[in-house]
């Protein structure tokens, strides 16, 4: 081994700093050799595995991009690189320059060695930095192909101890060099960059929403006359099925089915005639009742259940229980009700929705 | 009136004397409810019930199906106009007629069990 070190050299230090082996010569094709396969490693068994927490799930999103990623993805590319003739000076200017730690020789496009910053440490202690690379250099090179996935960096880094690898290409190329902290930078952008997509993602869904219960909204406005008991019914009918398609829980049909049905003859029993306005948007429904008189002599009253000024006809036809306006509070989550003796009676309820199956 | 033993509409048929004016559907009735108000009927009956009343109105087919009401029993030998029981075999609900009064309906669908 041609090793630009001496004694002094601490093994660990010198082997995180240099892509250079350990080991006795060998060829980079045997160094690794599944170069040309694709890793079973990487078959993603992160993918697969149960997971419950979001904490989880966060270190499985990681693992999935450790997987998915190449090493392409995050080397340092083109490399800088020297040839064999340059003097272990000229290369220390060169790592000062670009704040690097380690410099590819290249020869004829072919590489033929690797000087690490330590290389150059001991080149200056045992007073050689003039020297030209090629006398000094390590001929030992572990390389990794572009299109190892991050994992399998990881894991030669792991193996290795080294802390770098030149990349080469299909061609034998070299495309560039990589590093843990490479791979780290990769892995951030690229969790930033999903989370980004992420969030985009979660307003778009929102706005989608928003525009979707803007759709959802549904009025029905009917005019209803006085007297008028065949029509009695319609429009909590028309209300009962938006809701029923939009899939309400029936309890809360009824309640708002109820209200609809008894502000409405309401309106045909004591009023001069008037208009109920039901609304309809993704958490409620509205119902307004407004008439053009004669209004309610005594709000309160009318209230009690029991009461009643119906006239005979409505008794025959089985209204006048006095029930209508205590039934629509009972059925409302929200009701008021305001009325002038000589201008009217303005009613409004709302009853919040709920799905069939949502829990109350 | 709660529910003690499910009871089918057919099964009922002759214990009140009652004739179909409606394919029965086969639904069990969760008990029944008796009222000509409309209102307490909306505000009271049990969804599932059998409703007995003399009201022949198009009125009571909005509140049945309102409260999800399976059949409509008329009392005094009561029939509501043909255009009416139309609209009820459309809405899925029952109509049965039977010629005794309210009162003597209502003991004898106790006796028989609808509860």
């Amino acid at each position: 081994m041609h090793h630009a070190g001496n004694g002094k050299r601490v093994k660990h230090m010198r082997a995180r700093l240099a892509g250079v082996a350990r080991r006795p010569a060998i060829t980079p094709e045997k160094t690794l050799p599944a170069g040309n396969l694709e890793e079973p490693m990487a078959r993603a068994p992160a993918v697969e595995k149960t997971l419950n927490a979001g904490e989880q799930r966060q270190v499985s999103f990681a693992q999935v991009l450790v997987f998915e990623l190449r090493v392409r993805n995050a080397m340092t590319s083109p490399p800088i690189t020297a040839t064999p003739t340059d003097t272990l000076r000229s290369i220390q200017h060169l790592m000062k320059a670009h704040r690097i730690s380690g410099v590819p020789i290249l020869a004829d496009g072919v590489l033929v060695g690797i000087v690490s910053i330590e290389d150059i440490i001991t080149a200056l202690d045992g007073g050689y930095i003039n020297d030209p690379v090629e006398k000094w250099m390590s001929r030992k090179i572990v390389t990794l192909r572009d299109h190892f996935s991050l994992v399998r960096a990881v894991a030669e880094f792991d193996r290795h101890g080294y802390g770098r690898f030149p990349v080469l290409d299909a061609n034998n190329q070299l495309v560039g060099i990589i590093t843990p902290g490479d791979i780290t930078v990769c892995l951030m952008h690229h969790l930033e960059r999903r989370a980004e997509e992420a969030i985009a993602k979660e307003a778009a869904l929102a706005a989608v929403r928003a525009a979707d219960e803007k759709a959802q909204r549904i009025v029905i406005n009917a005019e209803v006359k006085s007297g008028d008991f065949e029509s009695a019914g319609k429009i909590s009918q028309r209300m009962r099925e938006v809701l029923r398609a939009r899939g309400i829980a029936p309890d809360v049909r009824r309640r708002a089915a109820i209200i609809a049905y008894e502000a409405e003859t309401n309106i045909i029993i004591h009023s001069l005639g008037g208009r109920i306005t039901v609304t309809i948007d993704a958490h409620k429904v509205r119902i307004k009742a407004v008439d053009s008189g004669p209004g309610i002599e005594n709000v309160d009253l009318a209230m009690q259940e029991g009461w009643s000024t119906a006239g005979p006809l409505a008794r025959e036809l089985g209204f006048g229980a006095g029930m209508g306006l205590p039934n629509i509070k009972r059925c409302a989550d929200k009701f008021s009700i305001r009325s002038e003796l000589g201008s009217g009676t303005q009613l409004q309820a709302t009853v919040f929705l709920q799905k069939a199956g949502d829990i109350l | 009136m709660k529910l003690k033993s499910a009871t089918k509409l057919p099964s009922i048929l002759s214990a009140v004397e009652a004739s179909p004016l409606t394919d029965l559907t086969e639904v069990e009735l969760t008990g029944c409810y008796i009222s000509d108000l409309l209102s307490d009927v909306l505000a009271n009956a049990q969804p599932g019930v059998l409703w007995v009343t003399i009201h022949t109105h198009r009125n009571i087919l909005s509140v049945a199906s309102m409260k999800d009401i399976a059949a409509i029993l008329f009392t005094c030998g009561r029939k509501p106009e043909a255009a009416i029981i139309a609209e009820a075999v459309e809405k899925g609900i029952s109509l049965l007629s039977t010629p005794l009064s309210t009162y003597e309906t209502a003991g004898k669908l106790w006796k028989a069990g609808l509860r």
